[in-house]
């Protein structure tokens, strides 16, 4: 029962606030209260290990299912702190982006529909929700109206749709190849029918993979996450592109966590594990090209994504020994969530004072905004995996899971492990400049229209609160968290892997302050050398080659359909006029007995005749081949 | 038994009674409309009751030698009440719409009268009736499409005209050969033609019932009348072209496949392997043109096509997985398309405005209608809380499961499609001046609203809990796959 209640306090919020008509009152706050509260009571038993599941007893093909067990706990707890703090920041800031009241409700019913998708018990539950919620947060990117937004929220939106499509379709495989309703929680599916059973994962792959911002399906993310208002971007940052990863585990589930994988599905580790690096790799080169803030963190969050895919590919690839993998990509999602919602409310702090996000227009901030340079700061560490702040904690988990699989001797996984670290310095840099644009080096801006307010420094505040928590005890997490979720997906061994897990071993610490002064010196150099204003020319760029696409298809169709009327009308009036001809000919033929009948020849009279008597034939061809057999003899049976 | 009849009779009665009133008060003519429609719906559901619940209504007589008879089965009951429910929503919204046109004596009358048609189409029980409820309906509703009485309108009709009768012809020479084979016309001793087995001949009777049938249910290429006959009133571009009378083609085609020639002879027919192609073809065919489409009415109209032949893609994959999608896709489509054609005249009343890139900034000024057409349009993509979710689910899983996976295929192409076509109109409705755009308050707007919100509910309510019309789906499927 609780299960279809926490997703309804959203929901019956944001009709409360239709129905209270021009007068607003801070809605998701009251409700992501009620909810962070319920959620984090209600569910502990999920976290011992006690799931608990609920049933809509509908007639019918459809009859919703819930569940909770400890993964389902950890998200829906990250979630429901999240939009409680970002609802603490909001009222404040969306004083400055007006329709306040539009974007509460939105929010409320997005809250609505990830907590559904969290909750859901089977894929049907969570395609629902994960619809919902496209449809509910595409009003966030479009909450500016203006070109730019638009373009965004199209983008975003024909994404997500074709995202929904692929996981409808991977439904319809998945139910043919086991048989039977895909449910969550209950372990890895048996199935009847192999044939299908690998592309419905792979459906499911692209349609999860869309959301989570997986390379080459990542091309609408930067685009909605840095036009959407400050509030929204944080939560879309970061947890909207979690339920994707969300959806992944889930899929990694129906194969099975923790065993060896059957040879149908074996392609899924691997495959997981180079769309990670991937999309860890395209995220930090781009990031780092970007001179606008929300678009760099925008980049940001497909880099950091693609090391929570990584992790899952990892602990597929691995087997039974992949609690690492899988553990980490769990800690790396909460722990991302966590700086990159503070990072985007940093920035949106300086955006209110300044109007400006362009990295290259700002400078020496902490002066005016001593309080959130020092929250800013401490979310940077975490995300650059500084040790004694989150980030170094799951990137540590994460970065033993690779070095397991590149210990197996595959070459791949030796250059994963290569390009990891790699990813790493890229991050440092790309976050020392823009902690160093934005904070440090000389004031550019003259006019600050508006300081800090306590609404934004507490908000930013319980998130770094939470993130130096984590960081000084990693274990905390680990214990509580991580390995009851890996248990509850049937990794057995994720206890004797992590149970204890020391983190402040002298090799994870030096190799992390490596990563940090090999990035520090590479954000000195590319600063001074004027690398990071490069640009590569558009075809080279996904976006590019993506919108191009975009816009070509449009054309296609448009040409298309010419060709299918060109055709139609050319034929229909080539056969008309043939006909017409030929009557023509055949009267005057007739009536003058010659051999040219009217001006025409009888070798124009033939050609006509031909063209016809050849379609005929061709029709009847073509009908004999499609219906094979002796039908032709249809006239003597019908004369019997 | 007394049902069928009063069913049948309360729009024909009710047709003659408003073509005999004389110009009375519009008020009293409404309620009298709206009174027969109610009757008849009452009645189609009274029916209905008995048919699901196992009983068995017939009426049978003979012409000429030749045996007709009224029997409604699980699949003619399941388009009946589809055509009555849906019937009621366009009458209350046509008394919106129609408020201030002209020579609404005639209209009244003949959708009245279109009405019992089009429920003698659904309960009939054998071809010979089928056939000549099926020609009735085209005579019936062509005072409706030439309701503009311009040239243009009377072109229209006559392609209208035209393209039925041609088709009607082939039905007929296709039930003539039907009756010398199988000795019956009537359905209710199971597929006519089934007991004769495979014989030369079946494949070319196949293609004229097609060609026949396929003519209202727009089959490409024989649908050139459907966006010429869009110039009709807009109740009935949403009543007619999109649902009932199109409607009967495609009942025709699945009774033809499943009642003359039976799933077990079709699959043993090599010609009826091709026609999911034909089907799959004007699915993407006409989802495309309707795209490039900027009249909306003419944009839905292809859609239309393009989703007949989701219905007919079902039916041919012979599978009752794609028999029930089929049948789920005629509930749920029809009450979003109604919604969709609703809106575009509430649209066309209020503002004038009939072109897409015309509607900047009117779903400010229309909130309601443009947020159901919203809705719509996200259930035409095949989006979850749309009751289009589930027949679409169920015809790809028909597909996959009849081996003709690549159906699958283009039905999520064709939804990716649906998006590009729909939603463009819906977001650009919001996006131009907000304040710069005149109002013409053409109809009475409360009454062509509430059934257009209401509809919509209707489908995010079916697409939550598919299971309150799921037993009709089932019975269908069972009376043709379980005997």
């Amino acid at each position: 029962m609780l299960l279809v209640i926490l997703p309804l306090i959203p929901f019956l919020g944001a009709l409360v606030l239709i129905g209270m008509g021009e007068k607003v009152i801070n809605m998701p706050f009251v409700a992501s209260s009620i909810v962070l509260i319920l959620g984090s009571w209600g569910l502990r038993g999920a976290f011992a290990g006690m799931p608990i599941t609920y049933e809509i007893p509908l007639s019918g093909p459809f009859n919703p299912t819930f569940q909770a067990d400890a993964v389902t706990a950890v998200f829906v707890v990250l979630a429901a702190f999240l939009w409680w703090a970002v609802s603490i920041y909001a009222p404040e800031y969306m004083k400055h982006e007006g329709r306040i009241r539009s974007f509460y409700i939105c929010t409320l019913l997005t809250q609505s529909a990830v907590l559904g998708v969290f909750v859901a018990g089977d894929l049907f539950t969570l395609l629902l929700f994960f619809e919902l919620m496209t449809v509910a947060s595409f009003f966030w990117v479009i909450h500016r109206w203006n070109e730019e937004a638009i373009r965004a929220a199209y983008f975003y939106l024909f994404f997500s749709i074709v995202g929904g499509l692929f996981i409808a379709l991977g439904l319809v495989f998945i139910r043919a190849a086991i048989g039977g309703v895909p449910t969550i929680g209950t372990g890895p599916a048996t199935f009847l029918d192999p044939k299908f059973f690998p592309w419905g994962l792979a459906l499911f792959l692209a349609g999860f993979g869309i959301k989570a911002g997986m390379v080459p399906l990542h091309l609408w993310l930067p685009h909605a996450h840095s036009v959407a208002p400050t509030p929204a971007s944080a939560l879309l940052s970061g947890l909207l592109i979690k339920v994707g990863a969300y959806g992944l585990i889930r899929t990694g589930e129906l194969a099975g966590w923790g065993m060896e994988l059957a040879s149908l599905t074996r392609w899924l580790g691997p495959g997981l594990t180079i769309l990670g690096t991937c999309t860890m790799l395209v995220g930090v080169t781009a990031a780092l090209l970007q001179s606008d803030a929300k678009r760099l963190l925008a980049y940001h969050s497909v880099s950091q994504m693609g090391y929570i895919i990584l992790g899952l590919g990892v602990g597929l690839f691995l087997g039974p020994a992949g609690g690492m993998g899988l553990m980490g990509s769990i800690y790396h999602i909460v722990n991302h969530a966590l700086f990159k919602a503070a990072l985007f409310l940093g920035v949106g702090v300086v955006y209110v004072g300044t109007k400006k996000t362009n990295l290259y227009e700002l400078g020496g901030l902490w002066r005016s905004y001593p309080v959130t340079a020092i929250l800013m700061f401490l979310a940077v560490l975490g995300i650059t995996g500084t040790p004694g702040l989150n980030g170094y904690a799951s990137k540590t988990m994460l970065h033993h899971g690779v070095s397991e699989a590149a210990n197996s001797g595959l070459p791949l996984m030796i250059w994963v492990e290569r390009l990891f670290n790699l990813v790493g310095v890229g991050t440092t840099a790309s976050f020392t400049k823009l902690f160093y644009l934005m904070f440090l080096g000389k004031p550019k801006q003259e006019k600050i229209t508006q300081g800090e307010r306590w609404q934004f420094q507490v908000a930013m505040g319980f998130l770094a609160l939470v993130m130096v928590t984590i960081g000084v005890r990693p274990n905390l997490f680990v214990d509580a968290c991580a390995i009851p979720a890996a248990q509850a997906l049937g990794m057995e061994g994720a206890a004797a892997t992590a149970m204890g897990l020391s983190f402040w071993n002298i090799g994870d610490i030096m190799g992390m302050v490596i990563t940090l002064a090999l990035g520090i010196t590479f954000c000195w150099v590319g600063l001074k050398t004027g690398l990071f204003h490069l640009s590569p020319p558009v075809w080279l760029t996904l976006e590019g080659l993506g919108k191009m696409a975009f816009c070509q298809l449009q054309t296609a169709l448009a040409s298309i359909e010419k060709l299918y009327l060109t055709l139609s009308t050319s034929l229909l009036s080539d056969l008309r006029a043939r006909g017409n001809g030929l009557l023509l000919a055949i009267h005057r033929l007739d009536t003058s007995g010659t051999l040219t009948a009217g001006g025409r020849s009888l070798a124009d009279i033939s050609l006509s005749a031909g063209v016809l008597i050849g379609t005929l034939i061709f029709l009847i061809l073509a009908y004999t081949y499609i219906d094979l057999g002796s039908y032709v003899r249809l006239p003597l049976s019908l004369m019997r | 038994m007394t049902d069928i009849i009063l069913a049948l009779l309360s729009g024909l009665v009710g047709g003659i009674v408003i073509a005999l009133l004389p110009q009375a008060s519009n008020r009293l003519r409404n309620t009298l409309v709206l009174l027969f429609s109610v009757a008849g719906a009452v009645f189609s559901w009274r029916v209905a009751g008995t048919v699901f619940s196992g009983g068995t209504i017939r009426l049978s007589g003979e012409i000429a030698g030749l045996a007709w008879s009224l029997q409604p089965d699980p699949l003619g009951t399941v388009f009946g009440l589809i055509v009555a429910t849906l019937w009621l929503f366009a009458t209350v919204y046509s008394f919106g719409y129609m408020a201030d046109e002209p020579r609404q004596r005639t209209y009244y009358a003949f959708l009245l009268i279109a009405f019992s048609v089009a429920l003698g189409v659904a309960f009939s029980g054998s071809l010979l009736s089928l056939y000549l409820f099926y020609e009735l309906l085209t005579f019936a509703t062509y005072p409706l499409v030439i309701h503009e009485r311009n040239d243009e309108a009377i072109r229209a009709g006559v392609k209208y005209i035209a393209y039925s009768l041609c088709g009607a012809g082939a039905i007929l020479i296709a039930i003539v050969v039907t009756h010398g084979w199988a000795g019956s016309l009537d359905f209710a001793g199971g597929p006519l033609l089934a007991r004769g087995g495979l014989r030369p001949g079946l494949g070319w009777l196949l293609g004229l019932y097609v060609a026949g049938f396929g003519v209202k249910a727009a089959i490409m290429p024989l649908h050139r009348w459907l966006p010429e006959a869009m110039i009709a009133p807009t109740p009935i571009s949403a009543l007619l072209h999109a649902v009932a009378v199109v409607y009967s083609g495609v009942y025709g085609i699945l009774r033809v496949v499943y009642s003359v020639f039976g799933h077990e002879l079709m699959a043993q027919m090599n010609f009826s392997r091709a026609l999911p192609w034909v089907a799959g073809f004007t699915i993407l065919a006409g989802v495309i043109i309707a795209t490039q489409q900027d009249v909306l009415k003419r944009r839905l109209a292809y859609h239309t096509i393009s989703q007949l032949s989701y219905i007919l893609l079902g039916a041919f994959t012979l599978h009752p997985w794609g028999l029930a999608g089929a049948i789920f896709h005629m509930i749920s489509y029809s009450t979003l398309k109604i919604t969709l054609f609703f809106g575009a005249g509430i649209v066309a009343k209020q503002t004038t405005k009939i072109r897409v890139s015309d509607m900047g900034g009117v779903g400010w000024q229309l909130p309601w209608t443009m947020a159901s057409f919203g809705v719509a349009s996200l259930g035409m993509i095949g989006m979850l809380p749309l009751n289009t979710f589930w027949s679409k689910y169920y015809l790809m899983r028909g597909s996959v499961a009849g081996g003709k996976w690549p159906f699958a295929l283009v039905l999520i192409i064709s939804g990716f499609i649906n998006a590009l076509c729909f939603l463009p109109t819906v977001v650009a409705a919001f996006t131009g001046d907000r304040d710069q755009l005149s109002r013409e308050k053409g109809g009475n707007v409360t009454l062509m609203v509430a059934p257009t919100v209401l509809l919509a509910g209707i489908a995010v309510l079916l697409g939550l809990w598919p299971g309150l019309v799921w037993p009709g789906v089932e019975a269908v499927v069972n009376s043709f796959f379980i005997r």
